[in-house]
């Protein structure tokens, strides 16, 4: 099996998902069943191909950066209860 | 009304009714209201906005015979969860966005708001859009209006967009936006007899869409015909300033597209997307599509696609990364849920807990996938790997527009299935469903899935049209002509009210 269980941690921790211990199995097994699926992948021959794109037809003009301004920020703090003033408000970050 | 029912009639007809001005839009709102309210058995309504639909409706009948008049005046639509609506919950059907209202609108929305359209309401989806059966919603599964004519077990209406495609076919609203990442609208539209329009990468804008993989999501109509497919897709389409990838290419005018001659259309079977029960009616189906075409003057012509049999595992690498992504902003801090601290908990925690509980399994695991392809050691193997395999699958396809001007394939490899019956051990299992309509979202293309009959089952099929970019009036015109000639009738029996 390509993805082990400290494998599974190591990306639980990068995705900032707690993983109980009691689910850790169950998710090694779907993981490496993916894993599996996709390997396909290494059966074909990529040389000289490059990633795809969906080239200059279709990606159009960036827009201009100019400054738009943007007034209700009552109505986004109005989506948390976490909130001081004109802030949302998280757990202590610097001692 | 000759024994038809308001409700059954579709974009076109009640345009043309209230026009007429044999109908009010305010009778045509209150007649879906009253569906929607005996239809709790479907799941399909998650959240409803009556009151801003008789306010719409009630402008409308002012306006209808104006010149202020829209395409859309009074026709009554439902909104997939995925799309924001301002001061509209808005959950994509995940614990994590737990009482999001948004403040603002997605461009698509408010294109059909503009063109005078009825929002009657939010409907159920997979969570983020990632499913085929409906099954990983917050609000549980959507039922299939469709019954097997052998059982009495709860059918899917297909995913991701099933509470869209179950709407339109029990005649909730008269059409319904979808979004198509996989085959997210075609794929619940041949599970219920509707039809189903995948755009080209670009027609619509993706701006306001809660996103799964940008470089593959588009949103899209389901609808009860061709016809009004076409009218629906001109009122979400264009170019928007705010989606970078949105296409600066004037939109057609596609229902005056309709009905025009087929004769020497080139049409391209492909080998690779066959059935695998030669003797189904599913087969039989696609067959009789193919001999409808052949009398009207079209080419039929055999190609080949030889990589198809890559496409799910590069989506199943390509999504999930882009997924990994785009999810990363849900992190309990400015909207949503947010889990419960203990004193001591660090911001660490806070993400961790509130990501924990906030998403569904399927989200889980492909969040996790898609950290797995792109983290170090293994980005090159999976993750660039994928990107190259996907540009062969898009030679395939300019490959094959050389030779033929449409592509025919069936939608799905079966109908709908019973809900509960499909990946429960094995999440690779559901994924087969999407074996033929992936290829499509990988190369940009648009695809659109047409109703063609009843299985063995009673079960409605789909067949598949795919076109080369921004061939969406020959997709539609193609199926318009098939349309007319199959006659399929969609009307489930109404066991849910």
């Amino acid at each position: 099996m390509e993805i082990d269980t400290e494998t599974v941690l190591k990306i639980a921790r990068l995705s900032r998902i707690r993983i109980n211990e009691g689910e850790s199995a169950d998710i090694q097994k779907d993981l490496n069943r993916i894993v599996e699926f996709v390997k396909k992948l290494g059966e074909i021959n990529i040389d000289g191909i490059d990633e795809f794109n969906f080239g200059k037809t279709n990606i159009e003009d960036m827009r201009k950066d100019s400054v738009t301004i943007y007034d209700n920020t009552d109505d986004i703090l109005k989506n948390t209860k976490n909130k001081n003033q004109d802030f949302f408000t998280v757990p202590k970050i610097v001692e | 009304m000759n024994g038809v029912k308001l409700t059954q009639l579709g974009i076109k007809d009640s345009r043309d009714l209230l026009n007429k001005k044999e109908i009010s839009a305010t009778e045509l709102t209150n007649a879906y209201i009253q569906n929607i309210e005996e239809s709790s058995k479907l799941n399909a309504f998650i959240e409803t906005t009556f009151d801003k639909a008789l306010t719409q409706a009630s402008k409308a009948d002012k306006i209808i015979g104006t010149d202020s008049q829209k395409s859309l005046c009074g026709i009554p639509l439902g909104i997939k969860d995925l799309f924001c609506c301002k001061n509209v919950k808005t959950q994509a059907a995940s614990d994590i966005l737990e009482n999001f209202i948004p403040p603002y609108e997605s461009t698509v929305t408010q294109k059909l708001w503009s063109e005078q359209a009825i929002m009657l309401g939010k409907l159920n989806m997979d969570e983020f859009a990632m499913g085929s059966s409906n099954e990983t919603s917050t609000y549980g599964p959507v039922i299939n209006p469709w019954k097997s004519t052998s059982s009495d077990d709860s059918l899917t209406p297909g995913g991701s967009s099933g509470g869209s495609s179950a709407a339109v076919a029990a005649n909730l609203c008269t059409g319904a936006t979808g979004t198509d990442t996989g085959g997210s609208i075609r794929q619940p539209a041949s599970f219920t007899g509707t039809v189903g329009l995948k755009p080209t990468y670009g027609r619509c804008s993706r701006w306001g869409i809660i996103a799964f993989a940008s470089s593959f999501d588009q949103a899209g109509p389901i609808t009860k015909n061709v016809t009004d497919s076409a009218i629906m897709l001109k009122a979400m389409s264009g170019f928007d300033p705010l989606d970078s990838t949105s296409a600066k290419i004037d939109v057609p005018d596609y229902e005056q597209e309709l009905g025009k001659d087929i004769k020497g259309l080139r049409v391209g079977l492909a080998k690779e997307y066959s059935l695998q029960n030669g003797d189904s009616e599913a087969t039989k189906k696609l067959e009789e599509s193919i001999k409808i075409l052949k009398n009207m003057g079209a080419e039929i012509v055999e190609v080949s696609l030889p990589h198809t049999e890559f496409a799910l595992p590069t989506y199943y690498v390509l999504a999930p990364a882009e997924a990994s992504s785009n999810l990363a902003r849900y992190d309990g801090v400015r909207y949503g849920h947010r889990a419960k601290l203990d004193t001591n908990d660090s911001i660490l925690e806070l993400y961790e807990k509130t990501r924990s509980e906030g998403f569904g399994t399927e989200v889980k695991r492909r969040i996790l996938i898609g950290t797995y392809v792109l983290s170090s050691g293994y980005y090159d193997a999976y993750y660039k790997r994928a990107q190259k395999v996907r540009s062969l699958i898009k030679n395939d396809f300019d490959e094959v527009f050389k030779k033929v001007d449409i592509i025919l394939t069936p939608t799905t490899p079966t109908s709908a299935f019973p809900l509960g019956s499909k990946g429960t051990q094995d999440p690779v299992e559901m994924y087969m469903n999407d074996i033929f309509t992936v290829p499509a979202n990988l190369a940009g293309l648009p695809a659109l899935s047409l109703p063609v009959g009843l299985d063995e089952l009673g079960l409605p099929l789909g067949v598949q049209l795919i076109g080369n970019n921004w061939q969406e009036p020959l997709l539609l015109n193609t199926a318009f002509n098939l349309e007319n000639t199959l006659a399929f009738e969609n009307n489930p029996k109404k066991w849910w009210a």
